[in-house]
């Protein structure tokens, strides 16, 4: 008796429990973002967060070239420079105020990703490839050997920050605290530009021009016998991947980056071109909250394997390797479409059991 | 006036003439069948005249406009749609997301009806071709002769006045192909144009009401179905010599 109540209980909990749409996932999940600084972590922490946010909107915006369009950039990394340096260039030795050098230098990286798009798009598949991962290696030697305090190894030293010190030390915060209170607003306002942005980019992946955008990567012959202007939409995918890549690097610039400078290494080398592909093949190509998992997962897995500082960089990859072969669509994107198939089977049963 | 003019076209690939100063036209309203055996330059002909490739000399006007050289998605603009010889359906993408990517192009979107949207619209050229049942699944999982429907309804989404069917028959069932007949010869009495390339003469015969023969390139004769089907040349090409 107690039995079978207690198991039409589970039941309609599981019910519940599995009728939860992806998309309030996604929501829970960025509230409980919101709220990991109430367990007041440390500032080395919360620094951590605040990059693996940047990455994620740097990887989302990957994804939606390459998870939709087809075209395989692995020179992300240019935007995500040339937003970084413009940006640090303009307040720290023009003294633009940051609100303005961001979305200046996200209108930049859209008009290079047009200038360049126009080119290099005349190539297709691997060729497309080698073309755009050699854009953020040239720009890295010219910054590389431009003199000091703009180029150079070192790249431009101690950018101004999102909030000054003396913000808040005008308003009575100790030095340590200001310190502090910095890095806070920094996290809060970068996961915020992360969520808004994760949302306007799976809109537009999943509108009508994402549709088009998939038809192109399908067959692209096909594609213009619907009578689409693949380059345009190929442009457009190009522009508004950039913008997003700019608004990651632009935060970047003033964040992680104003602690040390924005070095060329850091921002336009090889490593970080491959972020994005790593990340979001990790979490799910082509859907936006992929690349947004993969990142969270690998930048906060590879921090905590500081513990084991020699074998860090064997555990990550054998982590990576493990999960591609598992789940090679990639892990979010397992889940949700395990979540998907549950839900219709659910469905089914339902409807044979009114029958 | 003709709806579509080709004149004197002609394409190399190399030191092969797949296509050799073939003339034609099709007046509006008109079914005409394009045949030849393989390897005759009538898929080639079609690429010509829908600008996936760019003949080498020779016009094409339609509705007296040189359309020559122009890209695909431009002809398709202006008017004249295709299906391919073998399917490409977009595979990620469900049957319906397939057909609304024809709608979104700039000249299905200015015909659009007032008040109808693009997914409404795909979903009436769902129904046109008897898909619309399978609306949602992905163009992956669809059969043959399914993506033969959902091509069909893919071409007839961009509003076209002209439209090239490239074997429309080919490996369909004997329902199927009775179906797609009757299809055919409902969006002719709805005043399309059309041109088919086909191998099973048997059912493109019933439908057309004009044949061009091609044969190594060159147009070898043209006329009624009865007459193309007694002319000595074409049934030299098609039987080898001797047959007469």
């Amino acid at each position: 008796m107690v039995g079978t109540f207690l198991k039409r209980v589970y039941s309609s909990f599981a019910t519940k429990v599995l009728d939860v749409p992806p998309r309030l996932l996604a929501f829970l999940f960025f509230l409980l973002l919101l709220f990991i600084p109430m367990a007041k972590p440390d500032s080395y922490t919360l620094l951590i967060l605040t990059i693996a946010y940047i990455y994620a909107l740097f990887a989302a915006s990957w994804d939606l070239l390459v998870g939709r369009s087809g075209q395989v950039s692995l020179g992300h990394a240019l935007f995500f420079g040339v937003a970084a340096y413009l940006s640090a260039f303009l307040s720290k030795f023009h003294g633009f105020p940051i609100w303005a050098t961001i979305p200046l230098s996200m209108l930049f990286c859209a008009l290079v990703a047009v200038l360049i798009g126009v080119p290099c798009l005349r190539v297709k598949g691997p060729y497309l490839t080698l073309v755009t991962l050699a854009f953020p290696l040239i720009l890295f030697v010219i910054i590389f050997s431009l003199p000091s305090p703009v180029g150079g190894e070192g790249g431009i030293a101690l950018p101004p920050r999102f909030f000054p010190r003396e913000f808040f030390m005008e308003r009575g915060f100790s030095l340590s605290e200001a310190v502090y209170l910095q890095t806070l607003a920094e996290y809060y306002l970068i996961l915020v530009s992360l969520f808004v942005s994760s949302i306007i980019l799976y809109r537009v992946a999943n509108s009508k021009t994402g549709i088009v955008l998939v038809s192109i990567l399908d067959d692209e012959s096909a594609s213009k016998a619907c009578g689409i202007n693949v380059t345009k939409y190929k442009l457009l995918a190009f522009a508004v991947s950039a913008l997003f890549a700019g608004l990651a690097g632009g935060l970047y610039a003033h964040s992680f980056g104003a602690q040390g400078a924005v070095a060329p290494e850091a921002v336009l080398g090889l490593t970080t071109s491959f972020y994005p592909v790593i990340m979001t093949i990790f979490g799910g190509i082509g859907t936006i909250y992929g690349p947004i998992v993969g990142a969270f997962t690998l930048w906060t897995l590879m921090e905590f394997f500081r513990v084991a500082a020699e074998l860090r960089a064997l555990i990550y990859i054998s982590i990576i390797i493990i999960f591609i072969v598992k789940w090679p669509t990639g892990v979010a994107k397992f889940v949700v479409e395990k979540l998907n198939d549950l839900a219709k089977e659910r469905e089914i049963d339902e409807r044979k059991k009114k029958k | 006036m003709p709806l579509l003019e080709v004149e004197n076209l002609t394409k190399r690939f190399g030191g092969l003439t797949a296509v050799n100063n073939v003339s034609f036209h099709v007046d509006e309203g008109d079914i005409v069948g394009l045949i030849g055996p393989n390897g005759a330059g009538k898929t080639t002909l079609f690429n010509l005249i829908t600008g996936f490739l760019e003949p080498d000399s020779g016009t094409v006007r339609f509705k007296s406009e040189d359309i020559t050289g122009l890209g695909p998605h431009k002809i398709v603009n202006k008017g004249i749609a295709r299906t391919f010889q073998v399917v490409r359906p977009f595979r990620h993408l469900p049957a319906i997301a397939n057909v609304i990517v024809a709608c979104v192009s700039p000249r299905a979107s200015k015909k659009l009806e007032w008040l109808k949207s693009p997914e409404r619209k795909a979903l009436d050229m769902l129904e046109l071709v008897g898909l619309s049942e399978m609306m949602f699944e992905s163009a992956g999982n669809l059969a043959h002769g399914d993506l033969k429907r959902l091509e069909m309804a893919r071409a007839l989404a961009t509003e076209p006045d002209l439209l090239l069917l490239d074997e429309p028959f080919s490996g369909l069932n004997p329902i199927e192909t009775d179906y797609l007949t009757k299809s055919i010869q409902r969006l002719h009495l709805d005043g399309y144009t059309m041109v088919i390339v086909e191998h099973k003469l048997h059912e493109l015969m019933k439908l057309v009401r004009r044949v061009i023969v091609l044969h190594y390139g060159e147009k070898i004769a043209e006329g009624s179905p009865k007459e193309i089907s007694l002319n000595k040349k074409v049934i030299e090409v098609y039987m080898g010599k001797g047959a007469t």
